[in-house]
């Protein structure tokens, strides 16, 4: 229990933390706010007037403050782009991607872990060196580059899905899925690629261990002993891998999202970093950056679940 | 000592190869290609498949997609090898020193770290990038910060590892001073985890920049860019497919040698794969 | 089965690993049978193939990348006689764990961290008996009960992490007695436990073979081990068999020079009663080491340690404050003089590292003082300790692949003091280093290389060089001896005793191998949980030990003399209670009765 408190009070610390180096960051931005709303050829003292409405001469503390204060009470301003409150826009937006997230791992996980342990059986055997071999592959070649060929190769010249664009699941979730597979798999291959690679060393170490030899020792098969004892073992470090793999997610959704016109949280953020819409790229980053802390967060408490050691403790 | 090793698997020596092969090009392509091979626009040839007068193809423009490849090989090395050397000149010292003086230090510099980890690397590039202005410079200092907290977070767990080795505190009964003792007794045992880190973070450098320029955030034309010719085949991909496909069995080509060396690297300098010889 | 008909028979067994430059042989050419009931010993230094012959008997070798690349493993099952060397691995299955059972070195990681007790004990009743869940479960009970266990009933439901090491081996015991095995392998089975819980669980093994009359492979490095549980004794070197037979019959009439060699480097308990000093060990084939260890006639007092107590943080909580303290060292007064050893002996976890660290200030003690040549250590600053304290003491240290910087040249290790203290430079630090290699007896010809290039023992003299460049009145040895093989262990033990005598150099031995301590020590001190319980000459401890740990420690130790077995089943040691305590526990002070001139018990209502 006191495992559990002190995750998350730790996790609030980082919040904190978090807020204060998005804050800073997109402080040492050249020009600002007001020059972004009113344009570059407005006039010098209509500029300062709206500088001080907007507080952008206060000390950057006082600054920091009221804007930390704002993402608290759910006023989280207005975008300089879109024109719309950042709040709702950002929740939109998110829910799109939390559907390519999901899926993406969905794909990689189930196909990721008993690739991985399949290597694992084998080392050094041919079917090792397959598995890990497709998987260094995987891994060398960057999400727009899998995403390129899953166009040319569905869309162009199969015509089976569609290549770009976002469908609101709420309208027409068929569609909605149809639109969202290419991206998925677009995210999905180099993180299987990844994850089989953690999969296979995880594994490899536990059946390196002494109880796998005692359970052979025992006299249980070989299905047992991997898939049932070595496995177990290996839920919770496999968890952890991926649960780390959700903020590369987040990275990689800002190429994929664009790449594919698809309208979430990549794609807005891509926007507001293009257009330096100052107030929502302080969103979009802090929420990210929370979205992920909070994914490790459910991953420890799972890990829980999964491990007596820690359960017990 | 050890690093011959790694040239003896099949994998390390094909990764070395792939590597060698293309720093030779990153080096040498800048020196005996004219600049303007690669900028000439062949009018007549735009988006024309590989033939005798151009290899490999041409762009929208016209342009040999042969040497603008070639010529790429230099930015996006020079790219990556900038951001990872600068990540280490950063987190090299951060993490022996969380490590090594542990303490308030350490719970200070490594709760830093931590928060930022949980922003994604490529997000916090790209915020840089966007922040700082996009260009050559920017890009190497974006990446640059965004690889620190990774190195740091390693560096430091190897120096407490090697920190409380039998072998430096015999070295400090010895009587060398702190100094002494991180640069000739903790220093070159953490170095292999540094090498092998590195040339794994050189191969994420090289996948980062091109993913900056594909979104126009990171090397800007004229300069010519892996991720940029990538970016510029998008509108063109069903007439010509080999736009895309050069760039991107390069950066493949590149990430593939440098993952399958670091792998390799690993396996020879890692102590913890090491154990076990009995 | 006829009477007297072997149940294993192996003949010529051959073994090889895959090796980076072709097949390396684990096991050269090995024959030796078991017969019903019997306790083969199969006894060996590291490298010698010990473990991968009863690995090869379960054909578990293939696991690890060998092969039996020649000769027979014959099994005496129900159905008649099976070469193990040529059996589907379906047959081996059925024969694993059901008719032969093992159990393995490392009682902490046998058993499978995220499944309980129950479910481990009763897969392989389930599998070789196709008994239900409840009856296995009350089978699995019952031996819990036979290996007794306290608190079966609920040991069943918990996880490994839940229990000791003693009870974890139980435990692998009990799951390998599960299906009532004719053969039992047991592969350094005690090797990792405390000499206490060895005990309990050889007399486990033995009282098992008794009531079941099950045969037992029984494979050590410990000839005081082999001594109490062996039939018959099979010695092995370097992947051969060197030498077989009854155990009397090898322990007092040896006929090959390396089993003489073996017993001759085996330290036996007792053995130094009535005997003045310490003595360098006769070692065959090398001519005796000289060394005179008499005390002094007046002894001069060299290190005092004057009510030293350590505490370690335990941190928890979001900003990692403390939440507790481990009590390691709890107020510990010694006195070692000029040119003595002292020895502290405890088993894990009793604070003697701890103790070691303290006085050299690699740990920072709590209180106390520490007083070498009547200069007071734990006041010094970081400069001065660096400057002085450690001119005068010096440390080995236990892992011999871990002392050593693995990338520098051992003769700028052994420089590295000599330049720092400014004891010699140029041609003179040359010359310095030269002589420490003579003193160590390794080849000058060695100082050019890496430590990779040396075997466990070489390595632990280039230690012993490094520490003696200063010429330091005091060396802490830390377990220094004891991950070496025996034979090579003897001989770093009488190099220490030599450079004793001829340097006067005083030493803290801190070891758990109480045969050992008997040999080098000149005073004893014995601790347990963070106290030193008894202190005294060493025949005040050995001869009279008046505390009852002291009297439980030595009633543990194996004795490697068949005729004088030590294995009782009536064995019964308290477990060792944890150190940890909340923050602000202070115990009151360690106060001793004196129940003989310098042999002083501790009065036992404080621990």
């Amino acid at each position: 229990m006191s495992y559990i408190l002190n995750r998350i009070l730790s996790m609030l610390l980082t919040l904190f933390l978090i807020s204060a180096i998005t804050f800073a960051v997109t402080n040492i931005l050249p020009g600002d706010v007001a020059m972004m709303i009113m344009g570059t050829q407005s006039n010098p003292e209509a500029l300062e007037g709206l500088r001080r409405s907007l507080g952008l001469n206060d000390p950057l503390l006082v600054q920091y403050w009221r804007w930390i204060s704002g993402m608290l009470t759910g006023d989280w301003g207005t975008s300089l782009v879109f024109k719309e409150p950042i709040g709702p826009l950002i929740l939109q937006k998110m829910t799109a991607s939390a559907m390519i997230v999901v899926f993406s791992m969905t794909i990689a996980l189930t196909c990721a872990v008993p690739l991985g342990v399949w290597a694992a059986m084998h080392p050094n055997k041919w079917q090792d060196t397959t598995a890990s071999s497709a998987a260094l592959l995987g891994v060398s070649l960057p999400d727009f580059f899998w995403g390129i060929m899953l166009i040319l190769l569905f869309a162009r010249w199969l015509g089976w899905l569609p290549s770009s664009g976002f469908v609101d699941p709420r309208e027409d979730f068929l569609l909605a899925a149809r639109h969202a597979l290419l991206p998925s798999l677009a995210l999905g291959l180099g993180l299987m690629a990844h994850l089989t690679r953690m999969t296979r060393a995880t594994m490899t170490g536990i059946l390196n261990q002494e109880f796998i030899r005692v359970a052979r020792a025992k006299g249980l098969g070989e299905r047992t002993v991997v898939w049932n004892y070595g496995l177990a073992n290996a839920v919770g470090p496999v968890m952890t891998v991926a649960g780390l793999q959700v903020g590369y997610l987040f990275g990689s959704i800002i190429v994929i999202e664009s790449l594919f016109n698809y309208t979430g949280m990549g794609w807005l953020t891509y926007q507001a970093l293009l257009n330096r819409d100052i107030p929502l790229i302080q969103a979009s980053v802090f929420v990210i950056a929370g979205v992920v802390m909070l994914a490790n967060l459910i991953v420890d408490l799972l890990y829980v679940l999964v491990d007596p050691r820690i359960r017990l403790s | 000592m050890k690093l011959p090793a790694a040239f003896r698997s099949s994998k390390g020596l094909i990764g070395a190869v792939l590597v060698l092969m293309i720093l030779l090009v990153a080096i040498i392509a800048p020196l005996v290609i004219p600049p303007d091979m690669a900028t000439q626009m062949d009018m007549r040839a735009r988006l024309s498949p590989p033939t005798l007068a151009h290899p490999l193809g041409t762009d929208q423009l016209g342009r040999d997609l042969m040497y603008r490849v070639l010529l790429g090989a230099h930015t996006s090395i020079y790219i990556a090898t900038a951001a990872v050397l600068m990540s280490i000149v950063i987190g090299l010292p951060l993490g022996l020193i969380s490590g090594y003086v542990g303490k308030t230090t350490d719970n200070i510099l490594m709760r830093l770290v931590d928060t930022l980890l949980a922003f994604p690397a490529l997000l916090l590039a790209l915020t840089i990038s966007a922040v700082l202005g996009p260009n050559l410079q920017n890009t190497i200092i974006a990446i640059g910060i965004a690889f620190t907290p990774f190195l740091a977070r390693i560096i430091r767990g190897e120096a407490l590892r090697v920190a409380q080795m039998p072998y430096v505190e015999a070295a400090r009964t010895a009587g060398n001073s702190d100094t002494r003792l991180i640069v000739r007794h903790i220093l070159p045992n953490i170095m292999p985890a540094v090498i092998v880190q590195s040339t794994i973070s050189l191969a994420f450098a090289i996948l980062a920049e091109a993913g900056l320029s594909f979104l126009g955030l990171g090397t800007q034309p004229p300069d010519a860019s892996w991720g940029l010719m990538i970016q510029a085949s998008r509108d063109y991909l069903d007439r010509a497919p080999w736009t895309a496909l050069v760039p991107g069995a390069a950066v493949a080509l590149t990430v593939l040698g440098l993952n399958m060396f670091g792998d390799a690297l690993r396996d020879a300098l890692d102590p913890r794969a090491r154990k076990g010889a009995t | 089965m006829p009477d007297g008909s072997p149940l294993v028979s192996i003949d010529n067994l051959r073994v090889e690993f895959r090796g980076e430059d072709g097949p390396i042989v684990g096991v050269e050419d090995v024959s030796f049978s078991i017969k019903p009931g019997e306790t083969v010993c199969v006894v060996g230094e590291s490298g010698s193939g010990k473990s991968v012959t009863s690995l090869s008997l379960m054909r578990l070798v293939e696991f690890g990348g060998g092969r039996i690349a020649g000769g027979k493993l014959e099994f005496a099952r129900d159905s008649g006689v099976l070469d193990v060397a040529d059996a589907d691995p379906e047959i081996m299955q059925q024969i694993r764990g059901n008719e032969i059972g093992m159990i393995f070195q490392e009682p902490m990681t046998s058993l499978n961290p995220v499944f309980t007790v129950e479910r481990q004990m009763t897969d392989g009743l389930r599998l070789h008996r196709g008994l239900s869940q409840s009856k296995a479960r009350a089978r699995a009970l019952e031996l819990l009960k036979q290996v007794r266990i306290p608190e079966p009933e609920r040991r069943l439901k918990q996880y490994p992490h839940e229990l000791s090491g003693g009870m974890r081996q139980r435990v692998v015991i009990a799951m390998a007695m599960a299906c009532e095995p004719r053969l039992l392998i047991a592969d350094e089975p005690t090797t990792a436990l405390d000499v206490t819980i060895q005990a309990e669980i050889l007399a486990l093994i033995d009282r098992l073979k008794r009531e079941t009359g099950m045969a037992v492979l029984f494979i050590t490095h410990d000839m005081a081990v082999v001594a109490q549980m062996a039939d018959r004794v099979v010695v092995m070197f370097r992947g051969n068999l060197v030498e077989e037979g009854p155990v009397e019959q090898i322990f007092t009439n040896p006929q090959q020079d390396y089993t003489k060699a073996l017993l001759a480097a085996v330290p036996r308990l007792g053995e130094m009663r009535g005997k003045p000093a310490p003595e360098p060990m006769r070692l065959v084939g090398q001519s005796p080491v000289e060394a005179d260890l008499k005390p002094a006639r007046k002894p001069e007092p060299l290190l005092e340690v004057q009510n030293l107590t350590t505490r370690y943080p335990v941190k928890g909580g979001v900003f990692r404050r403390p939440v507790a303290n481990v009590h390691a060292v709890e107020d510990v007064s010694f006195t070692i003089n000029k040119g003595e050893t002292l020895a502290l002996v405890g088993e894990s976890g009793c604070g003697k590292s701890s103790c070691g660290r303290s006085i050299l200030r690699l740990t920072e003690p709590t209180s106390g003082k520490v007083l070498l040549d009547r200069t007071d250590i734990i006041a010094m600053n970081d400069r001065d300790l660096r400057r002085r304290g450690w001119r005068d003491m010096q440390m080995v240290f236990q892992d011999p692949f871990a002392s050593l910087n693995p990338y520098m040249r051992l003769k700028d290790q052994v420089a590295e003091p000599l330049m720092n203290y400014g004891l010699a430079s140029g041609s003179e630090l040359k010359d310095r280093i030269a002589t420490l290699f003579d003193h160590v007896e390794l080849p000058r010809s060695f100082m050019t290389r890496f430590p990779h290039e040396l075997s466990g023992g070489q390595r632990q003299r280039i230690a012993i060089a490094r520490a003696l460049a200063v010429n330091p009145k005091l060396i802490v040895a830390d377990e220094a001896v004891s991950a070496l093989d025996v034979s090579v262990q003897a001989q770093v033990l009488n190099l220490m005793m030599e450079l004793q005598s001829e340097f006067g150099i005083s030493f803290l031995f801190i070891s758990h191998d109480m045969a050992v301590v008997e040999r080098v020590s000149h005073r004893v001190g014995v601790m347990y949980l963070g106290r030193l319980v008894e202190t005294g000459s060493r025949a005040q401890v050995f001869e009279n030990p008046q505390h009852s740990y002291t009297r439980s420690l030595m009633s543990a130790v194996p004795v490697a003399d068949p005729t004088r077995k030590t294995i009782r089943d009536d064995l019964n040691f308290r477990p060792i209670p944890s150190p940890v305590f909340p923050l602000g526990h202070e115990p009151g002070p360690s106060e001793y009765t004196e129940v003989a001139p310098g042999h002083l018990v501790l009065k036992d209502n404080k621990t």
